[in-house]
Formats: structure tokens, sequence, C-alpha cells
């Protein structure tokens, strides 16, 4: 986690997920399945992806949370050391080319508009943190942090977990914390269980977003913003 | 509570250093000349190999890269920088009174305040005359020589796995009257048992039935190869075979008794033999044994990555990096790792505590108590590390792709894929090849298993020096798992934060992705592939002060400026 050392007054929180890069948690946690130690357990914890993902796109409009946790069951017993080095492959080689330019140029603006910028990612910190820290366009990065013990992840995240329903909670929480005015914040994001984190600020924005969220947007009234293909 | 300040304390003061020319003796005596230039005075003994000793000394300082950060420092008047802070001194720890001439010898008895031991054998399995020479009476002629002196202390450098085939937790203690296995133990009945072994097996190997066998080998095989039997060859050839004869039995009997005795080989075994005849003069001189665990790539001093040789983890780590997958070790047992720096601030502070006096008779000098790195950790490691390479910077695309993602697994040494048993397998393929295959056969096919044939007797070399150094590291990477207590050090009150003995600040990921496997990578595996090493050269080459020059015999020459 970054801060910057001068009080914000007004914040904009962006979802990283759909406003910032276009690929989601699933694609990294695949990739470090696929790269696991030995034949064995790399083919196990793919079909173990596998199987993740249609639970993850079923609960993704209701419980983005618990889809996150089963997301990253696979990365179980996998070594710190080796997510570390995985992760920075993934980002270097995968993830960068996925970085949505007028995301970037989007956050960019909003710290030229004065917005201390808070970027909320759903993937792990060994990978999102790392590549919203590298792209240098947002004041504080919150990711998932996944649980070691012994050097070894455990497969859960540490709570509280960011994605859905969490998002407004962790706004008012931000916002108390560093006595900022909500009313005056703004927030991003594409997907339709952060409808919570758009309702809690004052300037919510929908951007690129799937069918729930568009809809919502539409009925609040609240502008939708989709990038150029 | 008092604290030691290090420059205070070494300010004015005269040190005698034996074994500079070592891994961990150049790091040390670069540090000392970098980080200390209050000190008076850096006596350094060495051999003269073929070439007067500061001329050797002189060459290392010119090419080694130890010494980089002081050519960097000092540019062309690094001589001048060194001329009233360094002195070469030849000598030898292997004969009495350091091999000094008197005039020397009386001189630094009144000068020097410490005198530091890095001399010392670190093959696992030497032939034991050498093994007896340089770290069992190369201690005692130093302990002889500091007794002697007026003033000095002893720092002696000797290992944590002096330990031999314990297990567990190991103090920082030491009893000279019991072996690891609890053999009751007199080390001065000890030394005089190994010359009489010694003496006892070169007299078995001069027996004339050994010159009669040897001498039909060597008849037979020149038979064999269709060469003239002359007599004048026969006896040069048996000449050289009877010394390898003599030295394999040397080797052999070494290892024997260490065995015996509850060491894995003779190097541990003759280092624990000196700490007991040093631990019998505590009373009379001070001394202080420092036991460093396995000493590895520097972490920033003299620059990070810095290595040399490849005889620690060095071969463990290149196993990483081929299409081998089984390494017999044991899950979750440690291997006690520590930079070369992190021993040299080490050295530093017993030094430190030994010249106020307030010293232990034991310093360990590793990790495993406060930093531990597992066989698990150090092999995923070396793997990610290797991977991270070959991707990049694989030489084909098989190693790009494949042998990147090939990983390293700990197991068993009688696993069913271990390296004894893909070679007796390679073994038997090769012996099919060359014999098993009927006689009528297209002359096409028989060529074609041939070659064969000589590439697989080439992996089967190539597997049976990694399986003989699978053996020598076994009782470290498999049989033991050593806890080193490594109190002592960090309880010396040293006041400077930039020579504290910190092992805790090791960022092992770091440490081994970006600063070691690198350094191994640049400076260690050229070797064992039996490529040229990159070279260093100073810009400028200093020149060094031998005994002679500095008691006022001959003038020293100006620094020499290299035209290349």
């Amino acid at each position: 986690m970054s801060t910057s050392a001068e009080q914000p007054e007004r914040a904009a929180f962006v979802r990283a997920e759909g406003v910032l890069v276009s690929r989601g948690v699933l694609s990294a946690v695949a990739y470090m399945a696929a790269h696991r130690p030995g034949f064995r357990e790399r083919g196990l914890r793919l079909l173990q992806t596998a199987t993740a993902a249609p639970l993850f796109a079923a609960l993704g409009q209701r419980d983005r949370a618990l889809g996150n946790r089963i997301a990253h069951l696979p990365l179980r017993d996998m070594s710190e050391d080796r997510i570390a080095v995985l992760a920075e492959e993934y980002v270097e080689d995968i993830l960068r080319d996925k970085v949505l330019d007028t995301g970037v140029e989007l956050l960019r603006r909003l710290r030229r508009e004065g917005f201390h910028v808070v970027v909320l990612c759903e993937g792990i910190d060994e990978v999102m943190g790392r590549l919203v820290r590298s792209l240098e366009v947002a004041d504080d990065v919150h990711a998932n942090r996944l649980e070691y013990k012994n050097g070894r992840a455990t497969g859960k995240l540490e709570d509280p977990v960011l994605g859905g329903y969490e998002g407004g909670r962790f706004v008012r929480d931000y916002a108390a914390e560093r006595g900022l005015d909500l009313a005056r914040c703004r927030a991003y994001a594409s997907k339709g269980p952060d409808i919570v984190l758009l309702s809690a600020v004052g300037e919510p924005c929908a951007v690129n977003p799937d069918y729930t969220l568009r809809k919502a947007a539409r009925e609040a009234d609240w502008p939708v913003m989709d990038y150029p293909a | 509570m008092e604290t030691f300040d290090v420059r205070s304390t070494l300010s004015g003061r005269r040190i005698l250093m034996t074994g500079a020319t070592g891994f961990v003796g150049k790091v040390w005596l670069a540090m000392l000349l970098d980080k200390l230039p209050e000190i008076e005075h850096v006596y350094v003994l060495i051999r003269s190999k073929g070439r007067p000793a500061h001329e050797r000394l002189e060459r290392i300082f010119n090419t080694s890269p130890a010494f980089r950060p002081l050519h960097e420092r000092h540019g062309p008047d690094l001589t001048e920088f060194l001329r009233p802070r360094l002195t070469v001194v030849e000598g030898d720890v292997s004969k009495p009174g350091l091999g000094l001439d008197p005039a020397t010898a009386r001189r630094l008895r009144d000068e020097v305040d410490l005198v530091v031991n890095f001399a010392g054998l670190v093959d696992f399995n030497p032939d034991l005359r050498d093994a007896i020479a340089s770290n069992v009476e190369g201690a005692i002629h130093t302990a002889d020589f500091v007794e002697s002196c007026r003033q000095a202390a002893l720092l002696h450098v000797s290992t944590c796995y002096v330990a031999g085939h314990r297990e567990g937790r190991i103090p920082e203690t030491l009893d000279p009257t019991r072996t690891p296995n609890g053999t009751a133990f007199d080390a001065e009945a000890e030394v005089a048992f190994l010359h009489d072994l010694v003496a006892r097996t070169v007299v078995e190997q001069d027996a004339p039935e050994v010159h009669d066998e040897i001498r039909e080998q060597i008849v037979e095989r020149l038979e064999r190869r269709g060469l003239d039997a002359k007599e004048s060859r026969i006896r040069a050839m048996a000449s050289r075979l009877h010394r390898r004869r003599v030295k394999e039995a040397l080797i052999e009997a070494g290892t024997k008794r260490a065995e015996e005795l509850g060491w894995p080989n003779t190097y541990t075994y003759t280092k624990a033999l000196a700490e007991a005849l040093l631990a019998a003069r505590a009373e009379r001189i001070p001394v202080a044994l420092f036991r460093p665990a396995i000493v590895e790539s520097a972490e920033t001093f003299p620059f990070p990555g810095w290595n040399e040789g490849f005889n620690t983890s060095g071969p463990l780590v290149y196993l990483a990096g081929t299409w081998l997958r089984h390494i017999p070790a044991k899950h979750h047992n440690k291997l006690d790792v520590i930079p070369v720096d992190h021993v040299c601030k080490g050295l530093t502070t017993a030094a430190v505590a030994l010249l106020h006096r307030e010293h232990r008779l034991v310093y360990q000098c590793g990790t495993s108590d406060l930093r531990p790195l597992t066989m698990d950790r150090i092999f995923e490691l070396s793997a990610l590390a290797h991977r991270r390479h070959l991707r990049l910077h694989g030489s084909t695309k098989a190693r790009r792709v494949l042998l990147s993602r090939w990983d390293i697994k700990v197991s068993s040494p009688e696993g069913l894929l271990s390296v004894r048993n893909i070679r007796r397998v390679v073994h038997q393929v090769n012996r099919f090849l060359r014999h098993g295959l009927p006689t009528k056969i297209p002359h096409e096919v028989r060529d074609k298993a041939d070659e064969l044939a000589h590439d697989g007797e080439n992996a089967e070399r190539r597997l049976r020096q990694i399986e003989d150094v699978m053996d020598l590291f076994q009782p470290f990477i498999h049989d033991h798992d050593f806890t080193f207590e490594c109190r002592a050090l960090r309880e010396v009150p040293i006041e400077d934060p930039e020579f504290r003995f910190d092992p805790a600040s090791i960022d092992w990921r770091t440490y081994w992705m970006d600063v070691h496997m690198p350094g191994l990578r640049r400076w260690c595996f050229p070797e064992y592939e039996g490529r040229e090493r990159e070279s260093y050269e100073a810009p400028h080459a200093v020149s060094l002060v031998g005994e002679a020059e500095r008691f006022g015999v001959v003038e020293l020459p100006a620094a020499k400026e290299r035209t290349s």
C-alpha cells in the first residue's frame, strides 16, 4: 500500500479490473496453476481453476467476494517465492499488454484535477498491486492479499476480501479515516456488484459496464463511459 | 552497558593475517582496508609459490574483483594509500615459527596486536598429509607464534561443521575431550596418531608387492595399447602411479579416521582437531575460534554477487538448472548459508571483542538460528532463478521453453530416479551398445551405436561426477539438520550499525535470485563448464610492500599505470 503524505480533500475510487485492465482474476490464477512445480500438481490445479471458472461467473453478480475466494483456491500450497516470481512474469509478459490506455489516461486526468486516486483490485497484490504501482497513476493501491503460512499460500484471501459489496464498506471506512466528504468523491467501476461502491460516492461513473451495471446506471442516471474499441 | 566502537578499537592496531589469498580472507582484507583505514598496519603472511610473496599478493590485488572497491575509491593513489598500511610477509603456517626469518619474526612479535588465521585447506577429503600440515599444524604454529608475541591475540577461522555427525541445535561451545559420536578424545594423542597413520600408510604403499602390482598394471596397459614397454617409460609411469596410490591411500585413511570418530570428512575432522588443540591454550593466550557456516556470495561488499570457486552450494544450485529432476536432500532440513560480507562483519566483531579482551572462546557465524533457509526453499529459489534466466537467455528453444519449466524435486537418495539409478541405466545402455549388439549387423548401424555409446559414456562420466558431489554433500543436505546457535556475535555490543553482525536482515528471495544466482552464473559456473571466467584487471596496478621494503632495505617502486 502506498499513501500520499498530504491529506486529500477529494478521492476517486477506481476498480482496476474493467477500468484499468481488461484481464480478470482467473487468468492470473490459471497462469500460476500452469506453472506449479511438478506435472501432477500442474494438471490438478489447472483442473481446479477450470472448475472454479463457472462458479466464479455464477457468483459474479451475487457474491463477488466468495467468487474471489473460490478463484484463488488453486494457489493453495504454492510457495510465496514462486507466486512472487510468477506474478512478475505474468505482469510483464501478459498483463502489461492488457492495460487499457483510456483507463490510464482517465486516472492521470483525475490526478491532474486534484483527486486522490485510490485503485481497488480483486486480483492479488503480487499481481495487481505490482502492475498498478508500476503504472504510477494511483496514490493508493488496495488489492486482495493471499494468506501465507510458513512461506506457503493457504489458498485463502485475507479479510476484507475486495470485490463486490465489500467495496461500499471499504470506501466509507476509507473516507471516514481520512476525513473525506464522500459527496465530493468519485468512483469508477464496470461490474454489477460494484453498484454498492458506486452508490457510496457523490459522483459515480460506470465504465464499460456489464449488463447489470449498465441497467442500474441508466435507472440511477449515472454517467456511463464506454472506451473506444 | 559498555559498547564497542569498531573504529576506535581498531585504530592504531597492527594485524597479522594468514590465508589472505582465500575467498573469505581476500574479502576481509579488502573490507578492513576500505572501511577501516584508521587501522595502523596489516601484515599479510603469504607463501612464495614460484614468485616472491609480495608479487603474488600484488597480482591478487590487481586481478581479484574483491579489491574493486579499493581501486574505485583510490584509483591511481591506491599504492600510496596501501604503502603505510600493508606489508607482505613471506612465510608458511605449516612450518614452525610460521617460516618467518628471525628479524621479521622479532619485529612482528613486538608489533602485532591480533593474528587472524584464515589459512586452511577447504577440500573435504584431501591428502591427509596436506590436511595435517594446513589445518592442524598451521593452527599450532600460529598459536605458538601468538604465544611468543608481546601482546597479540589469536582469531582462528574454523567451521560450524566441526559439529560432525550431530543433530539439531549446535551450541557455541567446545568439548575437546569428546568427538561428535561420544568417543573419548585427546587432541595431542590424536595428532601423534595421525602422524603415525601417515607413516604407516606410506610404508604400506611402499611394500614390494605394491610396486610389483603397479608394474604389472602398467605393462598390461602398455601392451593393451600396443605401446613399447620400455623400462624408462615403465619406471616413469610407475613413479607417477605410485604417488597417486599413496595419495589415494592417505585420502582414504583420513576419511576413514574421520568417520570412525564422528566427522563426515577429513576437512571437518582436522578443523575440529585444531580447535581442540587451540582450546587447550586458551588459558595462556587470548584466543577465539570463529566458525562460519557455508560461506556464499557477497550481499553487498565488495559488490553484490561476488563469489569464487565452485565448492559450496554451487554444484547443488547448478544441478537445479539441468535436466536432473531429483536431488537427494531431506524436506525441511536447513542448509546454513551466509554471505561472505556478513562473515567478514562477524570476523570484525569477534576481533573487536578479542582486542577488548572481552571475548568468548567460540563464535558461530551462520543464519540457521535466526533466518533459516530450508533445502526445499533453496531448490525452489534456484529453480525459479534458472527459470528466469533460461526463459530469456536459454541457448536453444528446448532450454527456453522446457528446461526453464523443469523443476527440481527434493527426494530420497534411494529414490527410483536418483542420480545413481540413472547412471546405472545409462551404464547398462552403454554396455549393450558396445558389447550386446549382434555381431552380424550392418556397418552403419554399428557406427551409429558406437557414436551413441560414446555420448552415453560422456553422460555417464558427468553423472558419476554429480554422484560424487552428492555423496560429499549428503551429510549436510540430507543426513543432518543443524541449527547453529549464533548468539555470541550478536551479543558483542558493537556501536556502529555498519559493522554489526545482523543475519536477520537477509531477505533470502532477493539474495538468492538477484544476488547469489547471478553471482554464481558470472563467477563460478564458467569454471565448472570449462569456460573462461570473466577477468578483472585493475585500471591502475598497485605495487605492494614486501617485508624487506617495509623494514628499510629496498626503495618502493612508483605506482604503475596500465596502458591497456
